[in-house]
């Protein structure tokens, strides 16, 4: 009997009602992982802990709607007594001493942690391809990419393994991979979840967001999630809220933008049809769609390398084997020591980027550069509050191409961040953001629109989203019509 | 040795006495186990962002203040980018930019003269780890990584290591009275670098720099600096040059020794902490945080000066901080503060230092000190009475009278008696008498002695002394 595809409202009638136990629901995940092994979408699971767990919660009281659930967390969010390796070989055997903050959030929902997911290293790329541990592949096309760097996240939501996944998006990284694969991925307001126990990236832009198969699902999972934490000093001090408060409700007069940017040749002719239908579907239930220019967007991606890069060139530098993580054996000297074990313990895209982030900061270049870019981001937060003076949603697709092969070149580093550059803009401004599944090209892979709204008003976008996810019924089983 | 005109600048670190650390909840400690204070920020384990410590930014608005710094309302923090085995996250979290105080100017007096030495900014940071090396091997103690610093750099406007060394003294006293640092320099919570350069004339260009760091003590770096100017005139003497290098004062030699050349170019890649939003300083935060600024020893000074406390007691008061509070307590009585200044610093001082003890620590409350300054004034006890009872007097709460009574202390008062024992000694001692005439002061200390040796100390001197003094007329 299976349940994880049931939804998540059943399952918890089912729960307390004791027709099932969390158990049930911790096996049928593990099976499910077995089963889809060659997707490679986890690099530790956390079996013995989850049964253990599930165990323990037969005794107590269903006490909310995600209690007994087997989540999935991105390898960079911090688990105490669990590996944490961000996929990187120089945190191979890194076994936390404390939970990050959205860990002790869904351990108080009595949520299950299944595993730990496969992504790009320390979050560094879009295809999940810098991986020490080799990339997870797309559910829908095993030959293709499942994007990233929340890859591995992705992959198993897509695959059906279990119904919630935490991923985390720097510059795309929830969206890009959601859109790949064909789920529902937010990325919040920065500020909106806490970053205590997120392995930095890029501090002023790193999130971390729910990633599932349905909107509702999504929202829900940020509920447990979000909060003022005191040990993140950029984390927001925002009212108690339900995100899926306006779920259900007529959208009848709502302002769209779409930029015309998002439109341009730069997309994919099939994406842009089905984004173009979606949008009749959204005008047909009395939305309104102008087709704009924003100004900046296009240098997002610009400003983007400079801040991300000069960001993680400082962030990484704590990896030097003296503390934790994997260390060179019998340096010379204390040079030495840095430097085998960072040339041994990082990956050729993390060593690139911290090499370009370094020189950015290096002397004048630091004013030339990062905080010339810092300037420019804040104009361009500006100019997208201007536009949310006007209007309520930007949409337009997530990505310029569906999900490509793992078999392409990876020698052109700019490519990797092309990928990116509509999601990006999300990042730099702040602002909440979130794909979903709209259509599929004539290759059947996923096709995915961004719903872009103000800062904080997240529950506005699941509300635009549930609408169009109930008007497209897509059948989002990578297996075709088989439940 | 040509003249030469020195330039100096002083940079100090001081630990600030907060509970905890600047940017974790770790205990801000010295002394303990080690690597006892630390948890996963402190050791920058990945994942860990920092949190600011309120009381790190009150102490520096207080430091500002005391330093006659302007405040930057709107400031940031910044990253302090190299790899060093001391620094856990191998940045330091600093003020590179935008320092919180700045434009400042400390007091001092050299010679009789006072001087400004002038600062050029003020800001905070973290310290950084321990290290102890131990033959081919390192080991690290985090106790101390985070703890919270502030860092004062004065302009290069001293020009001697006299000057120097008033300043530190003078910085010391300053912050150790408002409690932002204990001032430590042999616990590391104060050190001091300086940078010497030379030059012959004002007009010229100021001359090579050679920074000498972590100097053990105030006077050492007097000494450092007056070696280091003495070294750099005898290179220029004999028409050689030297290249920017940092040194460091050596103990035994009393020297300064060449650690190593400045590397040019030295590249920390700053840019702003992206974990920390800027701090916004109020008005109301600032003038919250200058309300714990206690009285400056200057101040006291004068106000002691001017209650009738000699130069040197009010000096040796503000040594002493525990005291100097106690006195200021008494500011409002009004009482002889020469004696009780002389009583605090002579056998209360002694008595406190036998027993390691402070004021506070004793049972002698304001109320009682003034009953015992009083009973001195009125002779009702003598300066050897004061040192019988004393351990009485700061062990037990009794009344000074009642210790008196129980201690049988009568001093004679009496005038007819004294008069008569008076008349007799002038009688025994005819020689003096006429020296005392001829104009001998010396011979009435004689004959008070003799006075003083027939009562067994128990003449009330000030009415023996007049009794005397008509006597001989």
């Amino acid at each position: 009997m299976k349940y994880l595809n049931k939804s998540i409202k059943e399952i918890n009638e089912l729960l307390k009602q004791q027709r099932i136990k969390p158990i049930d629901l911790v096996n049928e995940a593990f099976e499910n992982i077995e089963n889809n092994n060659d997707l490679n979408a986890y690099i530790t699971l956390n079996k013995e802990e989850a049964i253990k767990k599930a165990k323990e919660l037969e005794n107590q009281e269903v006490d909310n709607i995600l209690f007994g659930l087997p989540i999935a967390i991105k390898d960079n969010i911090v688990t105490s007594g669990l590996r944490t390796t961000c996929a990187s070989h120089i945190l191979e055997n890194f076994i936390p001493i404390y939970d990050a903050f959205v860990i002790k959030k869904i351990k108080e929902k009595n949520m299950i942690i299944i595993g730990k997911t496969n992504m790009d290293e320390f979050a560094m790329g879009s295809s999940s391809r810098t991986s020490y541990f080799g990339p997870p592949r797309n559910p829908w096309n095993k030959e293709k990419i499942s994007g990233g760097s929340s890859g591995g996240s992705a992959t198993t939501i897509s695959a059906g393994d279990v119904l919630f996944a935490l991923g985390s998006d720097t510059g795309g990284s929830i969206r890009q991979p959601a859109s790949y694969t064909g789920i529902v991925g937010m990325k919040p307001t920065y500020g909106r979840v806490s970053r205590f126990g997120l392995v930095a990236f890029a501090s002023s832009l790193d999130q971390i967001g729910p990633m599932t198969k349905k909107v509702e699902d999504n929202a829900i999972l940020l509920n447990a999630i979000v909060g003022k934490d005191e040990k993140d000093l950029t984390s927001a001090r925002v009212e108690e809220e339900d995100f899926t408060r306006l779920i259900g409700k007529e959208i009848n007069g709502v302002k769209i933008a779409v930029p015309n940017y998002f439109m341009s040749d730069i997309v994919n002719n099939e994406i842009k049809e089905s984004i173009k239908a979606t949008i009749k579907i959204l005008e047909k239930n009395g939305a309104i769609v102008d087709y704009i220019d924003i100004k900046y967007i296009e240098n997002a991606v610009t400003l983007y390398q400079i801040i991300a890069m000069g960001e993680a060139s400082s962030n990484l530098a704590r990896y030097d084997g003296i503390r934790y993580g994997t260390s060179e054996e019998n340096p010379k000297d204390i040079e030495d020591l840095y430097l085998s074990t960072r040339a041994k313990g990082f990956g050729e895209e993390v060593k690139r980027r911290i090499m370009v982030g370094s020189y950015l900061l290096s002397g004048e270049n630091a004013k030339i550069y990062y905080n010339k870019a810092l300037s420019i981001r804040d104009d361009m937060r500006k100019e997208f509050k201007k536009i949310f003076k006007k209007y309520d949603f930007i949409i337009g697709p997530t990505t310029t191409t569906t999900a490509y092969n793992l078999s392409d070149p990876m020698d052109d580093p700019r490519k990797s961040f092309m990928d990116d550059v509509l999601v990006i803009p999300v990042n730099m401004a702040g602002l909440p953001g979130l794909s979903m599944p709209v259509g599929f090209d004539s290759e059947s892979m996923p096709i995915g629109m961004q719903i872009i709204a103000n800062s904080f008003e997240e529950a506005k976008i699941y509300q635009l989203a549930s609408l169009i996810e109930k008007e497209l019924k897509l059948n989002l089983n990578p297996n075709g019509g088989e439940e | 040795m040509s003249e030469y005109i020195p330039t100096i600048g002083v940079e100090v670190h001081l630990e600030l006495k907060t509970n905890t650390k600047i940017f974790s909840d770790s205990i801000n400690g010295y002394g303990e186990m080690a690597n006892s204070l630390t948890n996963v920020i402190d050791l920058g384990y990945p994942g860990t962002l920092p949190t600011l410590n309120e009381e790190v930014i009150n102490l520096a608005i207080r430091a500002a203040t005391v330093l006659n710094c302007k405040i930057r309302k709107t400031m940031h923090f910044d990253r302090k980018n190299y790899f060093y085995p001391d620094i856990p996250k191998n940045y330091q979290i600093t003020q590179a930019r935008t320092p919180i105080g700045y434009d400042g100017y400390v007091e001092i007096e050299v010679g009789g003269e006072k001087k400004k030495v002038f600062i050029e900014e003020m800001h905070i940071e973290e310290d950084t780890c321990k290290s102890a090396h131990r033959g081919t091997k390192t080991l690290l103690d985090f106790n101390r990584a985070g703890v919270p610093l502030i860092e004062i750099v004065t302009k290069p406007c001293m020009k001697s290591g006299e000057e120097a060394k008033a300043y530190l003294e003078k910085l010391k006293e300053i912050m150790y009275y408002c409690d932002i640092s204990d001032c430590k320099i042999e616990e590391g919570s104060m050190r001091a670098d300086t940078n010497v350069s030379i030059r012959k004339n004002e007009s010229d260009p100021f001359g090579t720099k050679a920074e000498i760091k972590n100097i053990g003590s105030i006077s050492n770096v007097g000494k450092a600096i007056e070696k280091e100017i003495e070294r750099q005139a005898k290179l220029y003497d004999n028409n050689e040059t030297f290249k920017p290098q940092t040194r460091r004062f050596d103990d035994k030699l009393q020297d300064t020794v060449l650690m190593r050349i400045k590397e040019t170019g030295n590249d920390y890649r700053y840019f702003p902490e992206p974990d920390i939003p800027y701090v916004i300083l109020t008005d109301e935060i600032i003038e919250e945080a200058r309300k714990k600024i206690p009285m400056l020893p200057d101040e006291r000074k004068k106000i002691y000066v001017e209650k009738g406390v000699s130069e040197l007691n009010a000096k040796k008061l503000i040594q002493n901080r525990s005291l100097s509070d106690y006195f200021n307590t008494l500011l409002e009585e009004s009482i002889n503060f020469k004696i009780a200044s002389n009583m605090l610093l002579g056998d209360i001082s002694a008595y406190l230092n036998k027993y390691e003890k402070t004021i506070s620590e004793t049972t002698l409350t304001q109320e009682r000190f003034i009953e015992l300054v009083k009973s001195y004034e009125d002779n009702i006890i003598t300066s050897k009475n004061l040192k019988d009872i004393l351990e009485i007097v700061l062990e037990s709460d009794k009344s000074i009278k009642e210790i008196i009574k129980e201690q049988g202390i009568e001093n004679i008062s009496d005038d007819k008696e004294i008069r008569q024992l008076i008349k007799r000694i002038i009688e025994e001692n005819k020689e003096s008498v006429e020296d005392y005439k001829a104009g001998h002061d010396r011979a009435i200390k004689y004959l008070m002695g003799q006075v003083m040796k027939e009562t067994k100390g128990k003449a009330n001197p000030r009415i023996a002394n007049e009794i005397l003094v008509s006597e001989l007329k």
